[in-house]
């Protein structure tokens, strides 16, 4: 069945599950990523994520009445954007009868939208969805304290002026000073930092081979942009008469020795955990085409890559807050029905080094398997490309899809940690 | 009959197009306006009778309110109806049948009950009047809907009571911007000048109207806001110095070629001293005289032509849907141009250019265009956001397979053309079109070496594109049929005014302006003087002096131009001139000089010039005949060369192009309306210039038939 006809029977009839349909990355780009407060600081979330889904559709060739739906992931909303993916449909005209759903797993929100486009691809409720996510930490939404918060709600339903001043009755001074999102875990009471610190000390990760693995991702990244293959991922973001084009983060000039200067940021007595070895904050989009693989086919689309299975899995945050990749793995491969020695090629976010060694000695301890270094992160990872929270899902997907297709590498996986306990792998398959 | 308005005239016409609706449960009777087999309401004596009637029965039945509303979709009520204008040949009786509608409309004025106009769509000229004799105007949310007196555009003045009732609404300096200015206003800006009093969304409107009608009291216009705007309108001191401003403004701008902007001001300011009923009066004389002047005429029928030329421009075409999504090679002031105008016409527009800066300062301009016209009101600011991201840009052909057109706008040179095109043929769709922009080079040249010739079609824009109502379209005799009709239709959804050509050097409208531009410059060799040619030429209507638009062009692209025109038209002696200059390093006003020299806002005829011409002498000479009248006969002759060759399909195309492309004055209705003009001493006063100045002026064929071109 052709996509079309395909298309036009499952506006009529629910495909059975018999009928699933394989999901396939089509292809994806993301904009530039930039340290918060840098080049992209002037562009909020959605013009972000409007960057590169305008440019993921036009790279990607397709007609604007060609997509079923889009899904977005985004951390730090602003108030403004009840839902993201929508407000990204209208920014960019695309038809207003596109459905678009926001989504959030904290850092794995991009994944969910990869993922539930897949799902949905696969039950036939879809035949294309733009996923992905962005992240602008240059604009995170300031709040009120609660009791303040409260007043102003009461104030603005009191119907007379007097009440309107009562409802500010009980506000102290402190309260009227603006809060900002917190890198805290609610549960725990922990930042990430605190909550990394604590996985070094369990898996006796040396600072030494964290600021070894710091140094190695601003490398391979600095050699991804020197061959061409990252800015085959990267748009450029056109604005006010010139071009932002390229990460923003990278430390060509990096080494061990620098790296071992910085100071600890978060244990500053018995700490392991620099600046230099935790991935930056961030300003930056992703977005993947996705489409049935009947489809794809059927429009002559080459170089496909599909979704083969995924997992989430987590873990209590007071215990080891990002290691549940380490569980997510195994359980994707299982479904792949693949070992980890059937992997060609792994892209997994470092959200700290710690965090990255960690994974690796757990998935270790637990019998999954040696991870092969050579095959990971090898275009460099979050620590020196950066993490827009959102995006990051999005990124590994399509670093991974696009390096996949380059090696010729069969199965490939991509893996994210996020706040609260949570981790995502996906496993893909390279359809030649 | 019972009419009690209408005059010998109009009483024996049956009326049509109005009916009158009893007041219902609240009291609210209503007018409805639909005139049989007309989708605008436009205005006739019909019409006119059967609004008197209606308002005759709204009289003598006593509502409360009285609510003005049209059957038509997003259209309320039209002007008067131009087909008929032009066709009657008496000022009187013209004169009379605008008594008839400022009867109609006092009548309207003078009940006793609140009126009310609903307004659903665009009230342009007696629509506006229309509503403007009702106490209350309320408009519906519509984006297509425009409101205004726009009659001076087409050298006529509001007859309506327009120029009296406008004033008294407004004060005097809005309402002369906006009759002077022909503005047409969107809802919203109507709502800020105060022509409306609400805007509602237009589901609402019927029901909004009526209780206003119920539940309002009738009123009496102020003659403007604020202290200042009253004191223009009712105190004669500055009401004088108000109007003085007016006249001397408009003596500049229409260089004393057009009377109607006059007229109107006369009327308003008769009527403001000595009171509505002189007022109308005078509007009504000047409209009889107006309309059969030669002026309105030949700008009546250039608007005719361009409604006509909507459906024309595709005669012999199939049919074919504009591009929806639109690629363009290009991002300099023409290629963003381009992209832009796209965009607004609601294409997906994918712009290309070599590097990321020249990327960036297209789509820097695009936004700019845009957000002007946000500003300007010609889109309302949420949709100018809409279509600033409908552009992308890319320094590679990604994007471009999904195009139904590419545009390729890269500088004019053969080989770079053919380059460009060999590289779009590589990644478009076979189905696809490929358009050359270009204003001189031959389509079948660029497309020489083409895998799919027959989707090459040319484009010719003018600059600046935002701004210019023509798209010349080239079809060359390799092309589909198919091709040339997206092409035409989507210039025609960019807004643009589209008259399809033969293909050839410099196609119609270049080739008969070059001929006219070398022969301004011949015209030094014969010891002109710069100024004296530029000056005579302005005088007689053309927007700009032929040598100071060289200069605007460039030298070294008029050159251009010049060359490849003059190999076409076999001359063997191509006008040296700018030839000349351009080698002398005088490359035109962005090089600083050309045949002027450019300092800051100031400009001097350049005396090197003449040095480098030879001229008989730099003196002053005093130049033989009238230079605009010889120039402009001779772009008359070459227009109808390229009617006889079949390079124009038509005299229509050919005066469309001339004025809305090039300029030519509008008031004389195009080269073959004026040619039309002056049918008989023509072929003499060519023959005599020929006699003179060379085998360039002997009579194109067309003008020996003795048949009119038009009509």
């Amino acid at each position: 069945m052709s996509g079309d006809t395909f298309r036009a029977y499952q506006t009529f009839v629910w495909v059975p599950w018999s009928a699933m349909e394989r999901a396939v990355v089509v292809g994806g780009w993301r904009t530039p990523f930039v340290r918060a407060g840098g080049d992209l600081a002037e562009l909020d979330v959605l013009d972000l994520a409007a960057a590169a889904t305008a440019e993921t559709i036009a790279r990607g060739e397709l007609p604007v009445d060609g997509i079923d739906e889009v899904i977005y992931g985004n951390v730090s909303r602003p108030v403004a954007y009840h839902n993201l993916a929508r407000e990204l449909v209208l920014a960019l005209d695309l038809p207003a009868s596109i459905p678009a759903a926001s989504v959030g797993m904290a850092c794995a929100s991009a994944c969910v939208a990869v993922t539930t486009a897949a799902d949905h691809i696969a039950v036939g409720t879809t035949t294309s969805a733009l996923a992905g996510g962005a992240e602008s930490l240059s604009n995170v939404p300031i709040t009120y304290t609660p009791r303040l918060a409260r007043a102003l709600v009461r104030a603005s339903q009191a119907k007379t002026l007097p009440r309107k001043a009562s409802s500010f009755a009980d506000i102290r001074l402190a309260d009227l000073a603006p809060v900002a999102p917190g890198m805290t875990e609610t549960s725990t009471g922990l930042t990430m930092g605190q909550s990394a610190e604590r996985m070094a000390a369990i898996n006796a990760i040396p600072r030494a081979d964290q600021d070894r693995w710091a140094l190695r991702s601003h490398e391979r990244a600095a050699r991804g942009w020197d061959d061409g293959r990252l800015a085959a991922e990267v748009v450029p973001l056109y604005r006010d008469g010139h071009a932002i084009r390229t990460d923003g983060h990278i430390r060509r000039d990096s080494t061990l020795e620098k790296l071992a200067t910085l100071r600890p940021v978060f244990d500053r007595a018995h700490g392991t955990i620099t600046a230099g070895n935790a991935s930056p904050l961030t300003d930056g989009a992703a977005t993947v085409l996705l489409m049935a693989e009947g489809r794809a086919r059927a429009e002559g689309r080459t170089g496909l890559v599909a979704i083969r299975s995924y997992a989430y899995a987590a873990v209590d945050p007071g215990d080891q807050l990002l290691i549940a990749p380490a569980y997510a793995i195994p359980t994707a491969l299982r479904r792949a029905g693949l070992a980890l020695a059937d992997v060609g090629l792994i892209e997994m976010h470092e959200a700290f080094a710690a965090q990255v060694l960690s994974t690796f000695r757990v998935l270790e301890q637990n019998g999954v398997g040696t991870i092969d270094l050579d095959i990971v992160n090898v275009m460099g990872g979050s620590i020196a490309l950066g993490h827009p929270f959102g995006a990051t899902g999005a990124r590994v997907v399509v670093t991974l899809a696009n390096e996949m297709r380059r090696r010729g590498a069969q199965f490939g996986l991509a893996t994210v940690c996020a706040a609260g306990g949570n981790g995502a792998a996906i496993v893909l398959e390279n359809l030649g | 009959m019972t009419t009690t308005t209408a005059t010998v005239d109009i009483a024996s016409i049956a009326p049509a197009g109005a009916r009158f609706e009893r007041p219902g449960a609240d009291g609210v009777a209503r007018i409805v306006i639909d005139r049989p087999t007309d989708t605008v309401n436009a205005i006739d004596p019909p019409l006119i009778v059967a609004l008197a009637e209606a308002v005759a029965a709204a009289r003598a039945a006593r509502p409360r309110g009285l609510v003005i509303a049209s059957a038509k979709v997003d259209q309320f009520v039209g002007g008067a109806d131009l087909a008929m204008l032009a066709a009657w040949p008496s000022a009187t009786e013209i004169s009379e049948a605008s008594r008839a509608m400022q009867r109609l409309l006092d009548e309207l004025a003078a009940l006793p009950c609140t009126t009310v106009a609903a307004i659903n769509g665009s009230a342009l000229g007696g629509g506006c009047e229309l509503a403007l004799a009702c106490d209350y105007r309320i408009a519906g949310d519509a984006p297509s809907l425009r409101i205004g007196l726009p009659e001076v555009q087409l050298g006529l003045l509001p007859a309506g009571g327009g120029t009296q009732r406008l004033p008294r609404l407004l004060g005097l300096p809005a309402a002369l911007d906006l009759i002077l200015n022909a503005r047409r206003l969107t809802a919203r800006r109507a709502l800020r000048v105060g022509l409306v009093d609400e805007v509602v969304h237009p589901a609402a409107l019927a029901r909004v109207a009526a209780g206003r009608a119920a539940t309002a009291s009738k009123r009496r216009p102020a003659g403007g806001r604020t202290a200042l705007e009253r004191a223009a309108t009712w105190l004669p001191p500055v009401r004088a110095i108000v109007l003085r401003q007016a006249r001397s403004r408009v003596r500049r701008e229409t260089r004393g070629r057009y009377p109607a902007p006059f007229r109107a001001i006369d009327a308003i300011a008769i009527g403001l001293a000595r009171g509505m009923e002189r007022g109308l009066a005078a509007e009504a004389a000047s409209f009889g005289e107006l309309v059969t002047s030669a002026v309105a005429r030949n700008l009546i029928a250039l608007f005719m032509l361009g409604l006509h030329q909507r459906r024309a421009a595709s005669a012999g075409l199939p049919r074919e849907a504009a591009a929806r999504e639109l690629a363009v090679v290009g991002a300099g002031l023409m290629g963003s141009g381009i992209a832009q105008a796209g965009a607004m016409g609601g294409m997906r527009v994918r712009i290309r250019d070599v590097d990321d800066a020249a990327v960036a300062r297209g789509l820097a301009a695009v936004r700019k265009l845009t957000q002007d016209a946000g500003r300007k009101g010609i889109i309302d600011r949420r949709s100018s956001r809409r279509v600033i991201s409908r552009v992308t840009g890319t320094t590679d052909l990604s994007g471009f397979h999904r195009a139904d057109l590419v545009v390729e706008a890269v500088f004019e040179d053969l080989a770079l053309k053919r380059r460009v095109l060999a590289e779009l043929e590589a990644v478009v769709r076979d189905d696809a079109v490929i358009a050359s922009n270009t204003s001189a080079l031959p389509i079948a040249e660029i497309a020489r070496d083409a895998r799919r010739p027959e989707r090459v079609v040319g484009i010719h824009f003018f600059s600046p594109v935002h701004r210019m109502p023509l798209v010349e379209v080239v079809r060359p005799a390799r092309a589909d049929d198919a091709a040339v009709a997206r092409v035409v239709a989507t210039a025609q959804a960019m807004g643009k005014t589209v008259i399809v050509v033969r293909d050839g050097p410099g196609f119609y409208t270049t080739r008969s302006l070059g001929v006219m531009l070398g022969e301004a410059t011949l015209l030094l060799e014969e010891g002109a003087r710069i100024e004296d040619v530029d000056r005579a030429m302005v005088a007689f209507g053309w927007p700009i002096g032929p040598l100071a638009l060289i200069d605007e062009v460039g030298l070294a692209v008029a050159d251009h131009a010049g060359r490849t025109v003059a190999a076409a038209r076999g001359m063997t002696v191509a006008p040296r001139a700018v030839r000349l200059l351009a080698e002398a390093g005088l490359l035109g006003k962005r090089g600083g000089a050309g045949f002027y020299r450019y300092d800051g806002k100031t400009r001097t005829p350049n005396p090197r010039v003449y040095e480098l011409l030879g001229s008989p002498t730099a003196t002053s000479a005093p130049v033989p005949e009238d230079i605009g009248d010889r120039l402009t006969l001779l772009f008359l002759n070459e227009a109808a060369r390229c009617l006889d060759e079949g390079v124009l399909r038509s005299a229509a195309e050919g005066d469309l192009g001339a004025v809305l492309g090039l300029g030519f004055p509008p008031f004389l209705g195009g080269p073959f309306r004026w040619a039309d003009a002056r049918a008989t001493e023509l072929p003499d006063a060519l023959r005599a210039l020929a006699a003179r100045h060379g085998e360039r002026y002997e009579p194109a064929a067309g003008l020996l038939t003795g048949r009119p071109y038009h009509r």
